[in-house]
Formats: C-alpha cells, sequence, structure tokens
C-alpha cells in the first residue's frame, strides 16, 4: 500500500499495481494514455516529482509520498497555454501521443524557460508520435515557452475559417487536455474485459477445444469458440477468409488467428482463463517465404484454395518489350523492400454493449464505421448493430480491417454484457495487418535523352494469412510502378501469396511506396547513363497538363508535378553546387478508390436544437483532420459561422456510409459531397429560410467519383478522379553522414488548410524515413514477429532532420472546391530520394530497404 | 570550477555501486571499483568522491564528461555518458550468476530479466554482465524497476534510490 500525492489530492493505493493502471482504472485519469504498457511510447508520461515518468513503468507501491501530475492537474493558465500553442503549431493529428508530450512540454518549461531547439526535442525524445514527424510539436513547445515568458496568451489567433486558411483544428483542445475519448477511455457498469487465445502454431489443425477449466474460473463469464458463432465465422473487407475464431476441424493460418475468447470481470482474470484452455493441434508444415508458398509442393495456407495465390494483375499498355529492345539505354535489377508496422500510438481497442434499441452497440477505433458495421452484423447475423467511431489514435492503414470490433460484439452478443476488448501492443503487432513486402524486378529503356520509352516489371508480395487488401494493393503497386511520367509503353505481373506469416494489407501508400523505390531508383541509374542530373530526367519526362499516363488517363488541369520539381531545384542546385550528396525521387497518388469500384462520399448538414449546424458524415477522421477540412468547406460555401458548426464523429445510424478512410479519398470525396450539401443549403438561405425553419431539416449531397475499370475498353480510361503529385529531395550532411534536411514538394490542389498539410508532409516524410533507413518488422521461420514497439527502429524527435515542407497550390480539380488528397503521396517518394543521396554520398547502389550502410543503420 | 557545460550533457559514470563495499578482499567482486581513488585525485572538478560505501561516485553537476578519470581507473569501469540518459546499469561483475550473488549485494548476475523486458532491444547481458546501449534506450526504466538485484539505477531516484 502506498500513499502518494496525485494532481494535489492524496491518493492510496490499496493494491500494488502499475501507476498506470491506477491512474486509469481506479481514478480515471484517462489522459494517462495506454499505448503499449511496456516502456516504449510515452502515451501515459506523467511527471513524478518533478520529472516525466512513463506511468506503465513504476509500481504503485515504490511511489510513497510522492508528488505526481497528469494532464488533468494542469492549472487554468497551463491549460490555455498548451491549448493555444499546440493548435497554434499545427501539432495535434490523431492526438494520442498529445497528453504525454504536453506532460514533457510542462517538465521541461518549469526547469527551463527558454529552452533550444535542442534541449526541446531531448525533452520529447522518450515518446514517440507516429504522424507528426515531431516538427510541429517542437514549434508547439517553442510557442508554449514564448508565451508562458511573456505571461499573455495572444488574442484569439486565427478567426478566418475560409478555405485556405491556417487554422488551429477543431480538436485541439480535447486532445490536449485528454478530454476526448478514445475507445479505452470509455469505463462502463459492470463492463467485462475480453482476451483472446491465440493460435500455438502458424499452420496446424485443430483437433480439440477444452473450455472447462477456464469456464471455472472464477470472474470469468463466457468462453467463447467458434461454434457460438451466430452468423458468418469468415469476414474480411473484400474476400471472406479472414476467421472470427478457428473451429475444431479448421485450420489455423497465422500465429494471430483467435481460437477462443474469454469474457471476465477484468483483465488479469481474462488472460488467466485463457491459458487454462486446452487445445489439441495437429502441427503442420507452414509456409514463410513467397518462394515457399509459390513452390509447387506448398503447403496450402487454405483449405478452401487451389494455391497460395491471393491474387494476381497484368497491366499492359503499348509494347514495353519491342521498347525495350529499341531503346538506347537499358537498365535492370531486382528490388526488395521490408514488412512495415503502422505502430500507430493507439493500440486496437472496442467496448461493446446492448443500447436501449436492444442493438448491439460499438464504440470503435477505425477507418470506416459502416465497414465495422458490416462486419460485425456478419460475425452476429443480425443486422441489429450500431458502430460509433470515437477518437481514432492513428491508423495508417492498419485500422481498416476487424481486429477486436467484431470480438467485443460477438462477446456482448453471448454475455449480453458490456465489453472492452483491447489488444496488447505485441498482439496488436502480432495481429493487424502490415506493409506487404514486395520482390521486384524491373527494366527500363530510355533514349539518348533519356526519355522513357518503356518500362517492363514482375513483382510479387507476401500478404500473409488473408487477403486484407492484399489485392487492390497489389494492384495500386502495378499501375503505379510506371511513375508520374509521359510514356506509352508500360507492362506488369504482380503476384500476391498468401503465407502463414502475420496478413499483409493497407499501408500509407498502398502498394506504391515499394515500386516507386524500384522505379525511381531506376530512373536515377538512368540519368547516370544519360549523363544528366536526376533532377533533368523527371523533368524531362514529367506527366504536364493534358497529357497521357502510361494507363492511358488523359490528366487535367490541376496536374503539379512539374511546379513540386520547380519548387526543389532551388535546394537542390544549392547543395550540388556545395558539393553535397543530394538525392531526389518523384511520386503520384490517387486519391479516390478508383478504377470503376463505386466511390461514393456522403454528407448530411443537419440544423440541430441547438441552432448549430451539425456535420454527419459515415467518415473516420483517424487523425488527419476530417473535421476540420468540411469545417473548412462549409464555411466557404455557405454563410455559416465556424462557431455555428458541429462536427460528429462517424455512425452508423444518422451519419450515412461515406467509403473508408484510405486512398488518400476522404478530402476529395466525402468533400465534394460536402460541398454539394451546402449548395442546398444555401438554396433554403436564399429562398428567405431562418435557421428556426430549417432546424431539424436534413441537407443530405452524395458525391460518386466516377472512374473506369481498369481495362475498360475506351482509348482514355479515368482511372482516377485525381492524382496528387510530389518531389522530395534528400540533402546529406557532408561530415557526418546523416540527412540535413529534406525538402518535399507536393502538389495537393487548392490546399484547405496550409497549416494541416505541411502536418501530413512532416509526418510522411519521418515515417518514410524510417523506412528508408531503420524500421524493421523481422519475422522468424515460424511465422512470428520478433521486434516489440520500441526495437521497431521508429524515429525519436533528436533524430529528425529539418523538413522543408511546401505546399503546392495549385486549383484546377472540379470538385471538393480543388482539393485533392494528400495522406499517403507523402511517404512514397522519401525513400527512393534516400537511397540515391547515399549512393551519391558513398558510390554504392541499394536496392532493398531498409539501407545498409548508413549511420542510422542498427546492427543486430 | 566553472566551466561551460554544452548540451547535450555528458559526464562520467562509475558502473559499479559497491554493493561488495570494495572492502570484502578476496570475497568480494574482482570486477568492480577498490577504492583506490585514482579518479579522484585525476578530476579537476572535484566531481568524483568515494561514497559511504567506499566506491566512486560521480557528480553529474560537477563533471564536465572529459573521461580523464576513465583513463586512469584500473578496473576500466568508468565510462562517460549523456545525462539525459538517466538509466544506467552500476554494475561490472563479470562473474557467473551464483558466485556473483555471493560477492555483493546489488551485483548483476546476468539473470536476462532486463534484457527480456526492454522494448527497445537497449540492453542485453555480455559476459555475465548486463550492458546498456545509450543510443537505443528510450530511458523509461522498466529494467531498472524489474532488476532483481538493484544494479541498474535511475540517476534522478526516481524509480531507485539515489544510492
Amino acid at each position: 500500500m502506498a500513499v502518494f500525492t496525485v494532481n494535489g489530492q492524496q491518493v492510496e493505493a490499496k493494491k500494488n499495481q502499475k501507476l498506470l493502471r491506477f491512474l486509469r482504472d481506479e481514478l480515471h485519469l484517462t489522459s494517462v494514455k495506454d499505448g503499449c504498457s511496456e516502456g516504449a511510447c510515452g502515451a501515459c508520461t506523467v511527471i513524478i516529482d518533478g520529472r516525466t515518468c512513463k506511468a506503465c513503468v513504476p509500481d504503485t507501491d515504490l511511489l510513497d509520498g510522492r508528488n505526481i501530475i497528469t494532464v488533468e492537474g494542469l492549472t487554468d493558465w497551463e491549460e490555455r497555454v498548451y491549448t493555444y500553442a499546440y493548435g497554434k503549431a499545427g501539432a495535434v493529428q490523431c492526438g494520442f501521443c498529445i497528453p504525454g508530450m504536453v506532460m514533457c512540454t510542462k517538465a521541461l518549461l518549469d526547469v527551463n524557460k527558454e529552452p533550444t531547439d535542442e534541449e526541446i526535442k531531448y525533452a520529447l525524445r522518450n515518446n514517440y508520435c507516429r504522424c507528426t514527424g515531431y516538427v510541429k510539436i517542437i514549434d508547439a513547445v517553442r510557442i508554449a515557452a514564448k508565451v508562458m515568458q511573456e505571461g499573455i496568451l495572444p488574442e484569439e489567433m486565427n478567426n478566418d475559417w475560409h478555405i485556405g486558411s491556417r487554422v488551429a483544428r477543431i480538436d485541439v483542445g480535447e486532445k490536449v487536455l485528454g478530454t476526448g475519448k478514445y475507445p479505452d477511455d470509455f469505463y462502463l457498469e459492470g463492463m467485462l474485459y475480453g482476451s483472446a487465445l491465440r493460435s500455438k502454431y502458424p499452420r496446424a489443425r485443430v483437433l480439440s477445444i477444452d473450455k472447462s477449466k477456464a469456464l471455472e474460473l472464477p470472474g470469468v463469464e463466457a468462453v467463447v469458440t467458434a461454434e457460438d458463432i451466430p452468423g458468418e465465422n469468415k469476414i474480411g473487407h473484400l474476400k471472406h477468409d479472414q476467421y472470427t475464431l478457428i473451429p475444431v476441424g479448421g485450420l489455423t493460418h497465422y500465429l494471430g488467428d483467435a481460437i477462443a475468447l474469454v469474457a471476465a470481470k477484468d483483465k488479469e482474470t481474462a488472460d488467466k482463463a485463457v491459458k487454462l484452455i486446452k487445445v489439441e493441434y495437429e502441427v503442420l508444415p507452414h509456409v514463410y517465404t513467397i518462394e515457399k508458398a509459390a513452390a509447387k509442393d506448398a503447403p496450402k495456407v487454405f483449405d478452401e484454395e487451389e494455391n497460395n495465390i491471393c491474387a494476381y494483375k497484368h497491366i499492359s499498355r503499348g509494347n514495353a518489350t519491342e521498347a525495350i529492345e529499341k531503346s538506347k539505354y537499358v537498365i535492370s535489377h531486382h528490388f526488395e523492400t521490408p514488412w512495415s508496422e503502422h505502430a500507430f500510438l493507439e493500440p486496437e481497442c472496442a467496448v461493446s454493449f446492448y443500447d436501449e434499441d436492444g442493438d448491439v452497440f460499438v464504440y470503435s477505433t477505425d477507418q470506416s464505421a459502416h465497414q465495422t458495421l458490416h462486419e460485425c452484423s456478419l460475425v452476429l447475423g443480425t443486422d441489429k448493430v450500431k458502430v460509433q467511431n470515437a477518437l481514432v489514435g492513428g491508423g495508417f492503414g492498419g485500422k481498416e480491417d476487424m481486429t477486436v470490433q467484431h470480438l467485443s460484439a460477438l462477446l456482448t452478443y453471448v454475455t449480453k454484457k458490456p465489453v472492452k476488448m483491447k489488444l496488447t501492443r505485441a498482439e496488436s503487432l502480432l495481429v493487424h495487418p502490415k506493409r506487404h513486402p514486395f520482390y521486384m524486378d524491373m527494366t527500363m529503356g530510355c533514349d539518348e535523352n533519356g526519355n522513357i520509352m518503356g518500362v517492363k516489371a514482375k513483382v510479387a508480395s507476401d500478404t500473409g494469412a488473408f487477403a486484407s487488401l492484399g489485392g487492390p494493393v497489389l494492384e495500386r503497386a502495378c499501375t503505379h510502378a510506371a511513375g508520374p511520367y509521359h510514356y506509352e509503353n508500360f507492362e506488369i505481373e504482380g503476384t500476391a501469396y498468401y503465407t502463414n506469416n502475420p496478413p499483409a494489407g493497407a499501408f500509407r501508400g498502398f502498394g506504391v511506396t515499394q515500386t516507386c523505390f524500384a522505379t525511381e531508383t531506376l530512373l536515377n541509374m538512368m540519368a547516370d547513363k544519360v549523363g544528366i542530373t536526376p533532377w533533368e530526367i523527371r523533368y524531362r519526362n514529367a506527366i504536364r497538363p493534358w497529357e497521357t499516363l502510361p494507363n492511358g488517363q488523359i490528366v487535367d488541369d490541376s496536374t503539379g508535378l512539374v511546379e513540386t520539381l520547380e519548387a526543389v531545384k532551388p535546394k537542390y542546385d544549392a547543395a550540388l553546387a556545395e558539393g553535397k550528396a543530394v538525392g531526389i525521387g518523384c511520386a503520384m497518388k490517387n486519391a479516390g478508390v478508383g478504377v470503376g469500384i463505386p466511390d461514393t462520399g456522403r454528407v448530411k448538414l443537419i440544423y440541430e436544437e441547438d441552432r448549430k449546424l451539425h456535420i454527419y458524415s459515415g467518415a473516420s477522421c483517424i487523425g488527419q483532420g476530417l473535421g476540420t477540412v468540411l469545417t473548412q468547406m462549409i464555411v466557404s460555401n455557405t454563410d455559416v459561422k465556424r462557431e455555428d458548426i458541429v462536427y460528429e464523429r462517424s455512425n452508423t445510424w444518422i451519419s450515412p456510409d461515406s467509403g473508408t478512410t484510405s486512398g488518400s479519398r476522404q478530402t476529395l470525396v466525402t468533400g465534394e459531397a460536402c460541398r454539394r450539401a451546402c449548395e442546398k443549403l444555401m438554396e433554403d438561405k436564399k429562398a428567405g429560410l431562418t435557421v428556426e425553419d430549417m432546424i431539424g431539416k436534413v441537407y443530405y449531397a452524395e458525391y460518386l467519383a466516377k472512374t473506369d475499370p481498369l481495362g475498360a475498353n475506351v482509348p482514355n480510361p479515368v482511372s482516377h478522379v485525381a492524382y496528387g503529385y510530389a518531389t522530395q529531395v534528400c540533402i546529406l550532411d557532408s561530415q557526418n553522414g546523416r540527412i540535413e534536411e529534406i525538402v518535399a514538394a507536393h502538389d495537393v490542389g487548392k490546399a484547405v488548410n496550409p497549416l494541416s498539410c505541411e502536418g501530413q508532409i512532416e509526418g510522411g516524410v519521418v515515417m518514410s524515413m524510417g523506412f528508408a533507413l531503420r524500421e524493421k518488422y523481422p519475422i522468424d521461420e515460424n511465422c512470428k514477429p520478433i521486434s516489440k514497439y520500441g526495437s521497431l527502429g521508429l524515429f525519436r524527435a533528436h533524430e529528425i532532420p529539418k523538413i522543408d515542407a511546401i505546399v503546392i497550390d495549385k486549383p484546377g480539380l472540379k470538385v471538393a472546391c480543388g482539393a485533392i488528397g494528400i495522406g499517403e503521396i507523402t511517404s512514397i517518394p522519401t525513400a527512393p530520394a534516400i537511397a540515391d543521396a547515399y549512393f551519391r554520398r558513398d558510390g554504392v547502389r541499394r536496392y532493398s530497404l531498409p539501407l545498409t550502410g548508413t549511420p542510422y543503420e542498427r546492427k543486430g | 570550477m566553472a566551466v561551460k557545460k554544452k548540451f547535450p550533457y555528458r559526464s562520467a559514470v562509475v558502473a559499479c555501486n559497491g554493493g561488495c563495499r570494495a572492502t570484502a578482499g578476496d570475497a568480494g567482486c574482482k570486477d568492480g571499483c577498490i577504492g583506490c581513488g585514482a579518479c579522484v585525485k585525476k578530476c579537476k572538478f572535484g566531481a568524483i568522491s568515494l561514497n559511504q560505501y567506499g566506491v566512486a561516485e560521480v557528480d553529474e553537476e560537477k563533471c564536465i564528461g572529459c573521461g580523464a578519470c576513465g583513463k586512469v581507473c584500473p578496473q576500466k569501469i568508468i565510462h562517460v555518458h549523456e545525462c539525459a540518459n538517466w538509466i544506467v546499469v552500476k554494475c561490472s561483475n563479470k562473474s557467473k550468476g551464483a558466485e556473483a550473488k555471493k560477492q555483493c549485494e546489488v551485483s548483476c548476475i546476468g539473470c536476462g530479466i532486463c534484457e527480456k523486458t526492454c522494448t527497445a532491444g537497449a540492453i542485453r547481458v555480455m559476459e555475465n554482465c548486463a550492458v546498456l546501449e545509450e543510443s537505443i534506450c528510450l530511458s523509461c526504466g522498466m529494467c531498472a524497476v524489474k532488476c532483481p538485484r538493484h544494479a541498474i539505477y535511475d540517476l534522478r531516484g526516481i524509480y531507485t534510490a539515489k544510492e
């Protein structure tokens, strides 16, 4: 037992437990976020006797007499200063790391009134942020220091909420002060805790399950196996091949497959009960590489399939073989990119219960509440399900699939009680789909002037234990492998293989991050052959408005690749002149799903009794700032003031389905639906209706982003309604070989909020610095991922270089006020740019990631 | 002595906490501080003294991280580290577990709990003794909290006593 002070109150921890558990579970101080419980992430940072400490580390018994401060214990003045500073800087995205960062800020400023940038970085460096790349959090600390010094909060900052204005996001307050709720922050009366028994072997047949011992454990309310599922066992985004629970007689596909679920009065009991479930397995040989999956006599990952091929794509336009044969210069090479982990700060969590309508109600953190509704309904065999998005602590593609939502719903269905189902960080690392590792063989042919004549490629990906979005990722990898250049002859063949590894699916860039590394590296090599700079070869080949992409699409006025190249040129040339090692890469990325798949944005605007206009759209804000984008669109397209607009988080019963937050699509697709709803609203306003007249009326609009399917029999198919373009340059420090600066110029159409755009760019660049230089997600021969959160190799605050985020505003797109999504492209050209910079430094071409022989490499 | 320090601050650290109290003679540890005072004499800044257990201890406030002490230490157990890495292993005992246990109250016995606990893969048992790679360490202190031998310290004195 220990007695200590928390936020000025003396408290007593009767049971010895981790401070984090005491603060959250007993005191309900939910600003203290549980991101890993293993000392890595820093989301649970609190201040103990003036020093920052991760609350998951100390036991309460160790803390007798200590003085502890959490975000809830900030003074009113501190609350206002940090909210202002973090908002002004644009430091808040998903928000999950923010309370911890605020604690670091306070601990620093309490003892150091005028910290240097280096000191600020060190104060933040034990805390991870996966969204921002730290740049704007460092800015926030600097601003907070200044305000603290001056003792006066600047007058209301930016009141102009029109498109193009750098306003502070609408969710800054709740994220800085930790009052906004992620699913884990819900503590319901009588809530049970769920835990899953996962397969002991990557590939084995389940012969029997004995749950009797687990059921006998006091506090256990239910042990659920496949036979208890009222609806479908198999679910999935597109292909239904993801088992909710492996049945007796069924095959396990990876170590993350759940076999049984326990609901118990607390998490400890649930975990204990899981260990008491006895499963008999027939252990079978497993498949752990692409080669093994492709072998003729390979064991089949799925009983139901003929072989291990999950998806196959062949795309061809013109005649690549002939064009390459006729080319003056031809280069071929093999490339490889690794698995990577999203490492969003908030682990998967869902809370479910029966609501007053008799529906299973799920609070979820995911990329589409409607998708969660569909899949939970499948499992439960009923559409009496509601899903409400809570705050989402980062996704990056990793929260598109079901991980806990359906399991929580199932436990509520069986027990009739509220249930919280949360993955431990180790489970999260194992369970949710990763970025696909790719093997790529690519050939490029150019004429004597460096004009690309043709590209031919063959790629293979490991999509792991179930399809997830393996097919579409492969497709996007293939379609975009051509690059943002104007040539005609392109052919690519791609295969995605099932293995018994963890599944792979969507991850920021959606396959393009991988093939872009190959294409751009070949282009850099080609520039040397031709004898021009890598910048020049891109400028010559760059797609310009009204030219034709290798996929046959004619691009429109909004096409801004050339502008991004021109934007980086001064720094590129200056660095070259100084003899520095400089690398460059370009990219294009679709906004919207495209290729003929129905892709609809839907928005309802409703004046409610509070006389405010509420935005309802079934589109998840996973940290990118969708609510702010829609608010700015409404201010720009109506006469409604910012203070009269309320953004409602996505739900499934009022908010119409607006598709998954994926493919950089929400700003464009949901944005255009919102703009159309604004038009309808304004018609009524112009007709003289007052707000009172309009209360309860629904202004609904939708936008179908219409595209042509791949291989459509038209001369110039529209594969995507819009593309974003980018050029990134990496400049190395001549002395130490570290990255001195990354210049990232992005064509975003019309920038709705340039501050948020910069935040996306900085975050994407730092994420891909990890992809290029250090991040690993190694999987051993038994298909077991061996990294912990802290050893993934994520970049830390003191390691980031200067990042010059250049937002190129190039209107021209006819929808969504000209805005093109920027979510994914920010992390696409980074790796090839960095790889080329290291080649310029040491003359070694690197064909696989993460790059070896750099100062960032971790040995062993 | 007023010496302007440059951030990030660096300081010497003695990898011994004197569990055998430096005086146990033959029964004590062969690898730790022997209390010879060579480092104390060498330090121009008065940053090192022999503590209550008779082993050298660094005052990080005074130390400038020049490393002179490390060069004269006959046991080679003083190294310079960044002060921002407040979690340190204060033991150099290379004897095997059982023997190390006999020799000292607070010796590392190479049990590996720290290595298993560390999320960052920053701490490893090498030659029966935990070694921390500071460039990777996230200073969370999980190893210090879990160490059954109290051989890993939080220099801030939050998770472990200051001495």
